[in-house]
């Protein structure tokens, strides 16, 4: 049996434990007995990377800034590596959240941090071809490449991003090596850490605060300047007047996340929404917000991931070691707005995730199971929304307001995910595999690649029978001057409403085609500093 | 809710005759079969709502969500999940831990899907319902591993998004609550995360005034 790679982790100091004892602004929402009612220059919703990003910049420019979380607030104390504790504490329903039809699971963050405490660190910039898109479809004006450059130039400053210095974990090797084999490029991953310990548990909240994510960099700067920090606390509905947001309502929740029947009230002159794809826009529709054209929550795209797993004779160890290091985009740019393209990635393993990923039950899956050590598995992202037969997906309201994600597989869609199977179990076999199989309810585990093409040729690609899994929601409020289908300026403010910002990844037109953090990170710079500019009249750097 | 739940209930166990003579036969049969379960699951999981089976578990039994039906269901299908890894370290443990994390998980979910699942839990908790469904007459913790097995077969193999969604989410949920559970690590190979141990954050002793400090501030 494999190894531990380290036995303990001890004597890193807890910088969010710190800054509370040192008397942080921050407050748990489920602690009000009473009403309440809390007032500052620029409430923001959300604390992820769109949020985390304009605290630190409007905080730095004087405002008096209040950030609002629906999560909890968790630290690096609490990050034990154990998947159980950290799907319930940090990521959005326990990390069960999937699409109305459940074809697609959708890991995304809810806590302090967002989806940048439980991201696997990869940090690229927007691809040219994306904001070229952009710029031709949706009429986006200033996001060019060289708009952007400095931007995005100033963040991966910010967050220590460079490419991974270390050899990549076996996971990854199988990659660069497969690719390799075949005469396909590939390319080290850009990471946002620091000091990083190449444990492997970016996914569970990073333990040693080696990643740069919002918790510990943006966020604990925007404390230390005065911002205030409510967690806890969902941001139910936005009060209007028809031309501003006035206020905002805050259910507050307990540590289960219930409702304490608190009601919280939030009044701002700015707000800023940053709460990410799916949330936002469910908040946009319980408020009922200025929406002429019915495009909320529309194009909601997700890079559906499909996953291919090879057994290798030699130990791969896919629980160990920086979770993502190298990548292709060979079949990324075939071509911009044709058949769907992908880029390859590897995702790492773990057992509970691993049993989700492989699909099935009984003996064959617990003999699947029992071959993890051994066990690589890579990932194709597609990149949805640049293709008529594209639209992303449509955020729907329960009857409890919760976001209902419509979000249907296609022909176009699943012939990328088909192609993809192709493309990863010949690269798996390249790099050496003794067996290889897709994760579809029907595939097995095949020992030659003549083989595994002929049983992908057999596959039926219908919805909870090939796995389809995603980590990057995007989307759903457009931004752009087309107002047929926008409903955010390039400078991201809301068309309709005078006051309301969104600087998060539910802005962006199509996806991405690249993990997105480092998107958003470059976006949400550019359109806070032109906010803080706006809103102290002096010009910032 | 006033809305008639007696016509619904007629209407389930009609449908539900339909299905115990349309098991299966042929492939036309198979398919009547298939087009009739979406509307039945459906409704039988209305109709157990709306007639009371829908109540909220007993809150001295600790559990959030799971109702002793659907615990008995959940228990009935780890052994077939998991298969052999089952009961492993975790001996006699095994089913009350797991289910005990199946309902932290599905307490959790948005109220849509959480909707959907215990629309399923109260559909599968009715005798003819869960038999036309493919489940077992009897009731789940009297099931033998293999017709909890035949069950999900048939419901993984079904022409219906419907039965392959509810497959492939039980399996899902069982799996995942079995697989990170530590005890169950050995089992697959899997050494484990390293232990971590905490830092306590440090009080910053307090600022002690001597005579020189007071006499400085005093004109201050």
């Amino acid at each position: 049996m494999s190894k531990r790679n380290f036995e303990e982790i001890r004597g890193i100091p807890d910088p969010v434990a710190q800054g509370i004892v040192d008397g942080w602004d921050v407050i748990d929402a489920g602690d009000y007995q009473q009403p309440t009612t809390i007032e500052a220059d620029v409430a923001i919703i959300g604390t992820g990377a769109g949020g985390g990003t304009t605290a630190e910049i409007l905080t730095k420019a004087g405002l008096k800034v209040l950030l609002i979380e629906e999560g909890p607030l968790k630290s690096s104390n609490d990050f034990k590596m154990d998947e159980r504790q950290a799907y319930k504490d940090l990521y959005q329903e326990n990390a069960g959240r999937m699409n109305k039809d459940g074809s697609m699971s959708i890991l995304q963050g809810r806590c302090v941090g967002g989806t940048t405490v439980i991201n696997w660190t990869s940090s690229f910039r927007t691809p040219e071809q994306t904001l070229q898109y952009w710029g031709d479809e949706f009429k986006t004006k200033g996001v060019s490449k060289d708009d952007m450059a400095p931007w995005f130039e100033k963040m991966e400053k910010r967050l220590n991003v460079s490419p991974w210095a270390f050899p990549a974990n076996e996971n990854n090797a199988v990659l660069s090596r497969g690719a390799e084999a075949l005469n396909v490029d590939w390319k080290v991953i850009p990471r946002n850490v620091a000091g990083c310990w190449n444990l492997g548990y970016c996914g569970t909240g990073c333990p040693t605060n080696a990643k740069q994510s919002m918790l510990v960099t943006t966020i604990p700067s925007a404390l230390n300047d005065g911002a205030q920090l409510i967690y806890n606390a969902r941001a139910e509905r936005l009060i209007m007047d028809g031309k501003q947001v006035t206020g905002i309502e805050i259910t507050a929740l307990d540590k289960h996340h219930q409702p304490t029947g608190v009601k919280v009230t939030v009044k701002a002159k700015t707000v800023v929404l940053a709460a990410g794809g799916i949330n936002g826009a469910a908040l946009m529709l319980r408020s009922d917000a200025p929406d002429p054209n019915n495009r909320v929550g529309k194009r909601t795209f997700f890079h559906p991931v499909a996953f291919s797993f090879a057994e290798f004779e030699k130990e791969i160890n896919p629980f160990y070691g920086a979770p993502q290091s190298i990548y292709s985009d060979h079949y990324q740019w075939q071509s911009v707005d044709g058949p769907v393209g992908y880029k390859l990635e590897v995702p790492p393993l773990h057992p509970g995730l691993t049993s989700v990923l492989l699909m099935g039950h009984g003996e064959k899956h617990f003999e699947d199971m029992q071959k993890l050590p051994n066990m690589h598995s890579m990932i194709a992202l597609l990149r949805d929304g640049f293709n008529e037969e594209s639209q992303g997906g449509n955020i729907e309201l329960a009857g409890d307001g919760s976001p209902i994600i419509d979000y249907p597989f296609n022909d176009y869609l699943w012939d990328g995910i088909k192609r993809s199977h192709y493309t990863m179990a010949e690269m798996e076999f390249a790099a050496g595999a003794k067996a290889v199989k897709v994760a579809h309810v029907d595939s097995k585990w095949e020992t030659s690649w003549k083989d595994a093409k002929a049983a992908i040729d057999n596959l039926p690609y219908i919805a909870s029978r090939a796995f389809v899994g995603s980590a990057h929601v995007m989307g759903g409020m457009a931004m752009g001057e087309d107002l047929s289908q926008c409903v955010v300026d390039s400078n991201s403010k809301y068309h309709y409403l005078d006051n309301l910002y969104v600087i998060d990844g539910s802005v962006f037109p199509t996806s991405i085609g690249a993990n997105p953090q480092l998107s958003i990170y470059g976006m949400a710079c550019k359109q806070a500093t032109r906010l803080a500019e706006k809103l102290t009249g002096k010009k910032l750097a | 809710m006033s809305n008639t739940p007696q016509h619904s209930s007629n209407k389930t166990e009609r449908l539900s005759e339909q299905f115990a003579q349309a098991v299966p036969t042929s492939r036309r049969g198979f398919l009547k079969f298939g087009l009739m379960g979406s509307a039945a699951l459906t409704v039988a999981g209305t109709t157990a709502t709306l007639t009371g089976c829908s109540s909220q578990p007993d809150p001295s039994s600790g559990f959030k969500i799971l109702r002793p039906q659907d615990r008995e269901f959940l228990a009935a299908l780890i052994p077939a999940v998991v298969g052999s890894a089952y009961p492993g370290e975790l001996a006699e443990k095994a089913k009350e831990r797991t289910v005990r994390q199946l309902d932290g998980l599905i307490y959790t979910l948005n109220e849509f899907n959480q909707k959907q699942m215990v629309q399923l839990f109260d559909a599968l908790s009715i005798a003819p319902i869960r038999f036309a469904m493919g489940g077992p007459w009897v009731r789940w913790q009297e099931a033998s591993v293999d017709q909890v097995n035949d069950f999900l077969v048939s419901w993984r193999d079904s022409s219906l998004q419907l039965k392959r969604m509810g497959y492939v989410s039980l399996a899902k949920l069982v799996g995942i609550c079995w697989y990170a559970q530590p005890e169950n690590y050995a089992s697959i190979g899997y050494p484990g995360p390293p232990t971590k141990i905490p830092v306590e954050p440090v009080k910053k002793a307090p600022v002690i005034s001597t005579p020189e400090s007071l006499s400085g501030e005093a004109d201050v």
